[in-house]
This record gives C-alpha cells, structure tokens and sequence, in this order.
C-alpha cells in the first residue's frame, strides 16, 4: 500500500510543479481558484467532518483575513505579507472565541448561530462603507508584479501543502482522535477524559485561521474585495466541495474543490444553469452518496487497481 | 456554446496532411481493427455525418466576440438578460447582411453574477480560452472594474454597457470604451434639473453599494454648489420593507419637499408602493425620483401600480422624438420577438455589437490595436444617436467615453405609461412638455 | 412622535404575524423531523409564485389564491419529503442532523436557481386583496398589510386548533415528544413526518400568497425571512408553537421600533437586520435552547 501511495504522490507532485506549463492561462486562474477553495474546504472538512462541529460561518472568517490584510495594506500601509499574517491571526483569535462561545451549542443551534455570525460580519461590511467600501468592494494591491500568474500558483500551492500537510498531521495525532470522540458523542468523551472544552475551540481556531489565510490570498489575487465572499451562496460552494470530496477526508476535500471549481467553470457556457445543476448535484450527492464521491470513488479505483497493494486481498479483485 | 476546437491556422505535417487529414488516418487504421459487423454499423453513423463534415470545412472562420454579464443572482440577471437578448439581435442581423471582412461574427456569453471574481474568470476564459477578438457587455461596476484588468493585461478591446462609475475611464486603459452614460454625466443633470424645478429640500436615499454611493456624491455636489438644502440617507440593497424608514423621513421636520431614490435593486418596487402608501410621496407636497434604471423595466408598473403615477426617472435610450429609423427598426424587432419594450441598457448591448464590427470593417483588421483605433475614430448612427469616443483625459473619465450619451428625465403622468412615451422634462433642448414639473394630484 | 411610534408599532404587528406563519412552519418541522429545514425560505418563495400564477392563470381572485397556493405548497413539501427525507426514518444515516442540515441547504440553493428560470427574473406582484388604506389620525396602514395580517391571524389560529383540538394535531404532538411511545400508541410515524413537512411548508407558502402583494416576488425573496425565520425559532424555541408566535411578533415590533428610533437613520435600516441575528445570537449563550424551548432531542 506504501508502495502505491508514494508512487502516486510522486506523479502527483511532479504534475503540481509543472502544471502552469501545461495549461494557458484561463485554466491556471481557474487552478488556483481552485486550490483557493481547496483550503477553505479542507479546514471546514475538519471542524465539520471530523470535530463535527457544523459551521455555516466559514466564509465569514475568509472575510476576516482578507478584509485585515487589505485594510493594513491601502489604510497603514504595511507590506501585504505582515498584512496577511495578521489576517491569519485575526482569523484564528476570532475563530477561537467563537468556537468558546457555541460551547454549550450543538447540531443546528450550531450552524444557525454561526450563519447569523458570517450575516452580521457581512452586513457590517456592507454598512460601514467609508471603512471597507461597502457592497461596491474594496480594491486591494497587487502581490507580484509579474506578466503571469506563476509566482501566485506556487504560493497557493504552497499554502495548501502545508496547510492540509498540517491538518492531516492532526488527525493523526492524538488531537485527531480527541476530534472525533468530541463528534461522536461528547458526553462520552468528557467521560473518558477528553478535554471538550480546549479540543472544540482548538477546532475552530484552527479551521477559521486557514480559512483567514485563504481569505488573505484571495484579496490580492482578484484585486477586488466584495463582502460577497461571506454570503451563503458561497458557503453553499464550499460546503459541496467537502461533501463531493468526502466529509471525513482531507485530500477528499481538495479534490473536491479543485474538481468543483472545474466543473463549475466548465459550465459557464450554461449561464443561469449552472448554479441550478450544482445544487442538483449537492442534492444527488447527499441522498445517494453520502460518504462522498471521489473518495469511496478512490478507494475503488485502487481496488479495482491493485487490490493487494490496497490492502484488499485477492478476494477482493472484481 | 464555446467552440472547444482550436481553429487557428491548422499545421500540416510531414505529409501534407492537415489536422483532418491526419485524424481520418488514424481512425482509419483504428477501423481496421474491428469485426465487420461494427465496421457496417460505423459506415453506417460515418456517412450519415458527411454532410456536416462538408459545410464545416468550407465554412469561414467566424470573428468571435465576448459578451459578459449578469445572469444569475446575486447579479442583475433581469437586466442582465435582455441586454444579452439585444446582442444576439445583432449578431443575427450582421450575419444577415453577411457578416464583416467575409466571416460570419460569433458571440460567447459568459455569466458573471455580478460578482468581480467570476467577471475575472469570465475575462480569462473569452480571452485566453476562447481567444475572442473583442468584448462587450456587463451591469456592474464592481464586475467591470475586475474585468478590465484583464483586458488590459492581454490588450483585448471592451467595450462595457451599463456601467457607471466614473472610474472605469478615469484609470486611462487604452483598451476600456463605454457607451452608456457615467455618474458625472448623469447625476450632475438630474442635479441640475432639481435646482430648475425649484425643490428647497431633498431627502437623498442611495443604496448602500457602489452604484448609490458614486452616484450620491455627484448629486449631492450639484445640490451643495447650488445652495438646495438635502439630507443623505442609505439603504440596504438587500431590504423589500423600507416602511420604518419612509415613516422617520415622513417625520422630518422641516419636511421634505423630494424624494430622490437611487437604488436599482428588486426593492425599488416596494419602496416606491410603501413611499405612496404611507402618503409620502408621489403627493402634492413631495416629488419622487427613482434613479437606477427600474423605472423604466418591464414589470415596472405591474410591481408599482399607481404608486408610478407622477413618479420621475431617468431614460439612457433615445428620446422618442430623436428616434431614427434604427431605433424604430430595433424596437419593433426586439418587442415583436420578446413582448417587452427594450430598456435602454439593451439598446447600448445592441449598438456596442454594432460598434465593434464597424470598428473592424474602417481598419479592415481583427488587431487589438486596429479596433482600439477604429472606435477612436468611430462616427456611426446607431440605435442611440451618433457615436464618438472622446480621446481626452480631462476630466478623467472622459477618455473613451462616449460623452453624448444620451439621458433624459421623464415624468409619468399615466397609469401603464409607456416610457417612450412618458413626458420628458429635462433637459430643455428634448423636452415634450412646457412645464418642468407636474405636481402629483393627491 | 405618538403617531409615528404607534404606526411603527402596527407595522411591526403585521410583519411579526407574517413571520410567526413562516417560523411556526419551521418549528413544526422540528418537532417532528428534528431537522433545520433551510430550504423553508424557499418554500415560502413558491408558495408566492403558485398564489401568482394561480390568480394570472386560473383567474381564482387573490384572497382565495393564497388556500389554493397553501394547498399547492402542501403537496410540493409533501414532494420534497418523499424525494430527499426518507433517509432519515432509517438507520442507515449515524448523523441525522448533519444530513437534514446539508440537503436542504442544497435544496435551497437549486431551488432558488431554478425559480429564475421558470418563473423569469423580474420582480412580479399579484393584484392586491384590497385597494386604499386605513386612516385613523395620523396612523396610516395599507389595506393590504391589514387583510394579510388578518389571513395570518386566521391561518394561525387554525393551527393551534389543529393541533390541540384535533386528532392528526394530537398525533403530531404526541410524535414530537416521542416517536416510539406514538407508535406503541398506533400512530404511523411515517405518516406524520409526510403531514408535518407539509404543514411546515404550507404555512410558509400562504405567508409567501399574503405577502407577495405587499413586496413583490422574486426568486431571491426567501433568503431574508429564512434568516429572520432562524432567529424567531431560536428565541421562541425550536418545537415550541406558542413561544415562536410570541417570539415573531416581538421581534416584528423590536426591529421596526430599532429603525424608528435610533439616532442614525442611515444605519438603522441595515443594522435592523443584524439586531435581530445579534440578539439571537445573545440568546443562544446564555439559553442553548431558546427562550421557550425544549432540550434538543436528536431524532434516533
């Protein structure tokens, strides 16, 4: 199984560290929307996946890390990368005392409390326009200055290494463990020792900073800034890139995202009916197939592949 | 709709053989693979195909254009949609007529959402993907703030249509042309029109967003220069229940005389039926205006109903009186076919197509530059008037901005008032009417 | 000042008794499903259109439209629940409030794209039930509003006859306190899911009939009242009918009275709607279950 797994992944950094080669430069913008989206569907994978805390809020700390960066950048002036780094950290404090303040909550009080958090963020944004530039959005400066998109693809894939590297790390890690106890049942876990308190807004802190970083990156790469980017629509997208992936696998997650993002541009030629056949989707996929499908889909390629090496057994081979 | 075929000039290889050439020799050896009975069944399907085959070979290359705009939500899909109607009218009528340089013109639509990143995808893709020569459209300034970027980092020609920032042209891209009107155009005559209808103190209520807050800070200057006392306000682009704060303006002391609204969202609507309802305005003591573009959609006065009656607004078409023969022609077309009055920011749509084909038929190339110089140069007749793009930087927006465009204010004075036939009030020059102003009967 | 506070106030009532229709719906769905129905808003927002297009096209006049329309609504919930909630009956989901929560999140978003294509994108408004407004001094309400309220007030009022006085009212009751001692009872559980999702929904499709007149329908209306919903189900408590009238009207009172009296006017209107969400978010901190509410019972 190592085998396989370490082959693939080779091929597969090979053709991540070539890939702005192979394509023009429409399909590389849509690769890096794509990893953008990736990061921000992975940390919600791990809060709601595998911490089963069901956060409809995500998008509001996207908007938190990109609104501090653009806001130290054009009002104080900072460099963009201080600026970035403290949109993370803002995305993480606030993420933090959030996930304090649902302590008590679970389920849908949860993923309501946290939906009215992202709208008031949201109409604070749009209110305050001498601040952020209301609903017309925010311009934000450039980060490179270069004729192509290659130095934001290697960023973008840079940070969606290490930020996905680091949470699968996670949830191998005792913390991964203490993650899924709190999900399962959490008057059990508390039982057996686990610390619920700590573990959940470790959780939250955790998710909503990633979620910050992508914010942080989205701001200078489409160079505008909309609170359109803490709307439910766009939680929507999010929230089908997890479940097209597969809630309880980070990698699932990406390739949800980048396979999403894929089709979804695929369809541009659809207009008004591409939102229509992505919620279509998100509807088949959740009755018909719940765990996801591209990672029980994975699972099975390597079955049908190499069964031994999936560690399937000679009987399995069909 | 987009063409997934790379239809540049097609290389020949070692033997002669084009891309068909060669493709028809590997199937052709994949053929041979076969058992008879699928090789039966596939002359079958092949034969039956070799008439498309035949026209798509002779057939000229077409010239592709790239059209964007809203046509989902959150974006202004309504609008959105019957400027993207308008364009295909165009098209069809150039390809009619035999197209320009010998080739038949082509547009892809791409739907933006009023959303910037997805007017940046938009761009990339028309351009990069689909290798557009030209591109036309879009209703949002945020959008098109986005997308212009993206024109000029490849140099590709666009021309935008319903939107008014006065930004776009202020940046100076040689590539950004517009043919509707701007917030410094626009507002600076509703302003004037209020100082000459003698209001002595407005309310001022701008949507919370880009088009409201351009455009307050411009009527808001005409007022202030002329000594009109106003209040600003905003509203939430979001809202349908504007009662609470239409019963707080009804309360000012000393009361409003006008009512000037620029909010282009669904709530418009409510907001003008609450204002009447409440018995705040239209009445004898207050005026309404309703700037943004609402007042003169389709559903307008089946949404407000009598609430519309002495209503104003303004009109980015033609006046009827200055129709010519193509906006005749347009109108009648685009009725006949769509059951509906085409609003002005079709009209723009529709002679933006026009504008970029006459553009490449005077340099007689497809070249960004060409085109960049062809519309410098324009002086054509289109569905608005005479067309020509400034080519001066003072002030700003100017450059490329075509300065003519047309607006007028109208007043409703009947209930399902058409707005082309509405009264016009402003400016003088246009006016159908002697008086400036008809007070609301209660 | 009276004036103005006391038609704030009244406008307040008759929103508050629109949005007890649409959150009273979402809390019968709770109770029985024990699921958040995010599709509600959506729900409401066809109900509308079939009160439109059931007045445009088979010329029934307006005030009737909006039974025909709940009737048409309770069907189309009934449609939903078939199609997309049967799974949650059976064991083979483990996290039932994850699923409610995720599906008819997608629900919304298809719906509400798909209403652009069907029913167009421009705003549309049916006839009104009543010409002319109401004057009395210096209060002003529109006729409208007041026969909408009053449709509200009667719709609601024959809920809470429904389920107190009646035997399929008794039979939700007793299966939102619990599913297993209903059906040693004899009740069939099954079918009270179907008769619970299509109460849920036809209430919220009469509230979208009575309210279109007054502001209009497009395929984005239910976004709004969805959230409003949310928070008047939080504040009277999810399962609970009475707390979520009492919540809805309060709340109906409060934001308009919030706009009417603070100091900026600009910000007002927008903030209103945060005010809600923030109170309730208040709520949700102190009290996990809502003012009114019972524990949070997962559907197992």
């Amino acid at each position: 199984m190592r085998r396989l797994d370490l082959a693939l992944g080779a091929l597969l950094a090979v053709f991540a560290a070539i890939f702005p080669l192979l394509v023009n430069a429409y399909w590389l913008h849509v690769m890096i929307i794509g990893m953008m989206f990736a990061i921000m569907a992975a940390s919600w994978s791990l809060l709601a996946g595998y911490a089963g805390q069901f956060s409809f809020g995500h998008m509001g700390f996207v908007a938190v890390g990109g609104y501090t960066a653009a806001l130290l950048a054009t009002d104080l002036g900072l460099p963009l990368p201080l600026g970035m780094l403290a949109g993370v950290i803002a995305s993480a404090l606030l993420g933090g005392v959030i996930g304090w303040t649902c302590l008590r909550m679970s389920g849908p009080y949860l993923a309501i409390f946290t939906m009215a958090f992202s709208e008031v963020l949201r109409i604070i944004i749009v209110t305050e326009v001498e601040v952020t530039g209301g609903a017309g959005g925010m311009t934000v400066p450039q980060l490179f200055h270069a004729p192509t998109d290659f130095p934001y693809y290697y960023l973008i894939l840079a940070l969606l290494i290490v930020s996905v590297g680091g949470m699968m790390l996670v949830v191998a890690s005792r913390w991964g463990l203490f993650f899924r106890a709190i999900r399962e049942n959490e008057q059990a876990a508390a039982a057996a020792g686990v610390k619920v308190t700590r573990f959940r807004i470790i959780a939250f802190a955790i998710a909503s900073s990633l979620a910050g970083l992508a914010g942080t990156f989205y701001a200078p790469y489409i160079g505008i800034l909309t609170p359109d980017v803490a709307s439910q629509d766009q939680m929507g997208l999010v929230v089908a890139m997890a479940i097209v992936g597969g809630m309880e696998s980070l990698p699932g997650a990406v390739a949800g995202a980048i396979a999403v993002e894929f089709l979804v541009e695929a369809l541009r030629s659809y207009g008004q009916w591409r939102l229509v056949l992505f919620g279509a989707l998100l509807l088949f996929t959740m009755r018909f197939a719940r765990n996801g499908l591209l990672a029980p889909g994975w699972f099975r390629l390597r079955g049908l592949v190499a069964p031994r090496a999936a560690g399937l057994g000679p009987e399995a081979a069909d | 709709m987009t063409d997934k075929d790379n239809c540049e000039a097609s290389g020949r290889d070692a033997l002669g053989r084009d891309a068909l050439g060669r493709g028809v020799s590997r199937a052709a050896s994949a053929l041979a693979k076969l058992p008879r009975r699928d090789l039966l069944a596939l002359g079958a399907g092949a034969a039956a195909t070799l008439p498309l085959f035949g026209r798509t070979a002779r057939a000229a290359e077409p010239i592709k254009l790239g059209w964007v705009g809203p046509l989902s939500p959150p974006g202004g899909y309504a609008e959105g949609l019957l400027m993207k109607y308008a364009a295909g009218m165009a098209a069809d009528e150039i390809n009619a007529q035999g197209g320009v340089l010998g080739r038949p013109i082509e547009i892809l639509y791409q739907d933006t959402r009023g959303l910037p990143a997805e007017g940046t995808a938009a761009a990339e893709r028309l351009i990069v993907e689909d290798k557009v020569v030209a591109m036309l459209g879009e209703f949002h300034s945020s959008v098109a703030l986005a997308e212009m970027e993206v024109v000029h980092k490849y140099n590709v020609p666009i021309m935008f249509c319903d939107v008014w920032s006065q930004a776009i042209t202020a940046k100076g891209y040689p590539q950004v042309f517009r043919n509707s009107t701007t917030f410094p155009l626009l507002d600076t005559m509703i302003g004037q029109w209020i100082v000459a209808a003698g209001f002595k103190n407005v309310a001022l209520l701008c949507e919370q967003d880009d088009i409201g807050l351009a455009g307050r800070k411009i009527a808001a200057q005409v007022l202030t220069d002329n000594k009109v006392p106003f209040k600003l306000y905003t509203a939430d682009p979001q809202a349908t229940d504007f009662t609470a704060q239409i019963l707080r303006l009804k309360a000012e002391k000393p009361a409003f005389d006008f009512f000037f609204i620029l909010y282009a969202e669904a709530g418009a609507y409510p907001m003008v039926t609450e204002s009447k309802s409440l018995g705040f305005a239209p009445t004898p003591h207050t005026g309404i205006f309703l700037s943004g573009g609402d007042g003169v959609d389709p559903t307008f006065w089946k949404n407000v109903g009598n609430a519309g009656v002495g209503l104003l607004c303004e009109n980015v078409g033609l006046p009827k009186s200055g129709w010519n023969d193509k906006t005749k022609a347009f109108v009648t077309a685009f009725k006949g076919k769509y059951k509906t009055d085409p609003p002005g920011s079709a009209m723009e749509s529709y002679d933006a197509v026009f504008s970029l084909v006459e553009a490449i038929k005077s340099t007689g190339s497809t070249a960004p530059d060409a085109i960049i110089h062809g519309l410098e140069t324009l002086h054509w007749v289109g569905t608005r008037g005479l067309y020509t793009f400034s080519t001066s930087h003072t002030p700003d927006w100017a450059y490329h901005q075509f300065m003519a465009a047309p607006a007028t204010v109208l007043q409703y004075d009947q209930l399902n008032q058409s707005s082309f036939d509405a009264p016009i009030v402003w400016p003088r020059p246009l006016a159908t009417v002697s008086y400036l102003y008809k007070t609301p009967t209660a | 000042m009276l004036d103005y506070i006391l038609i704030q106030a009244a406008n307040g009532l008759v929103i508050g008794v629109l949005f007890a229709l649409i959150a009273t719906g979402l809390t019968i769905i709770f109770s029985i499903l024990k699921i958040v129905n995010f599709a509600h808003g959506e729900i409401y927002m066809v109900g509308g259109y079939f009160g439109y297009y059931v007045i445009t096209l088979l010329g029934v006049p307006p005030f009737p439209a909006v039974f025909v329309a709940m009737a048409l609504t309770f069907l189309f919930s009934i449609g939903i629940e078939r199609g997309l909630l049967t799974p949650l009956y059976s064991p083979s989901i483990e996290r039932k409030a994850d699923y409610g929560i995720l599906i008819t999140f997608g629900l919304s978003v298809f719906l509400r794209n798909i209403a652009i294509i069907i029913f167009g994108p421009f705003p549309l408004r049916p006839p009104s039930f009543l010409e002319g407004n109401l004057v009395i001094g210096g209060l002003i309400v529109s006729d409208d509003r007041l026969v909408a309220a009053g449709g509200g007030i009667l719709l609601l009022a024959g809920l809470i006859y429904f389920l107190n006085r009646t035997v399929w009212g008794q039979a939700l009751n007793a299966v939102s306190q619990s599913r297993e001692s209903a059906s040693i009872v004899g009740i069939n559980s099954e079918r009270m899911y179907m008769l619970a999702f299509g109460v849920g929904g036809a209430l919220a499709g009469g509230a979208g009939a009575l309210i279109a007149p007054i502001y209009s329908l497009s395929p984005s209306m239910g976004l709004v009242p969805d959230t409003q919903a949310f928070v008047i189900v939080i504040l009277g408590g999810l399962g609970s009918v009475s707390g979520t009238i009492i919540a809805a009207l309060v709340l109906g009172l409060s934001e308009n009275l919030f706009i009417a009296l603070l100091p900026d006017p600009s910000r007002g209107p927008s903030y209103a709607n945060a005010f809600g969400l923030f109170i309730m978010m208040l709520v949700l901190l102190f009290r996990p279950t809502g003012i009114f509410g019972r524990q949070h019972v997962a559907m197992d």
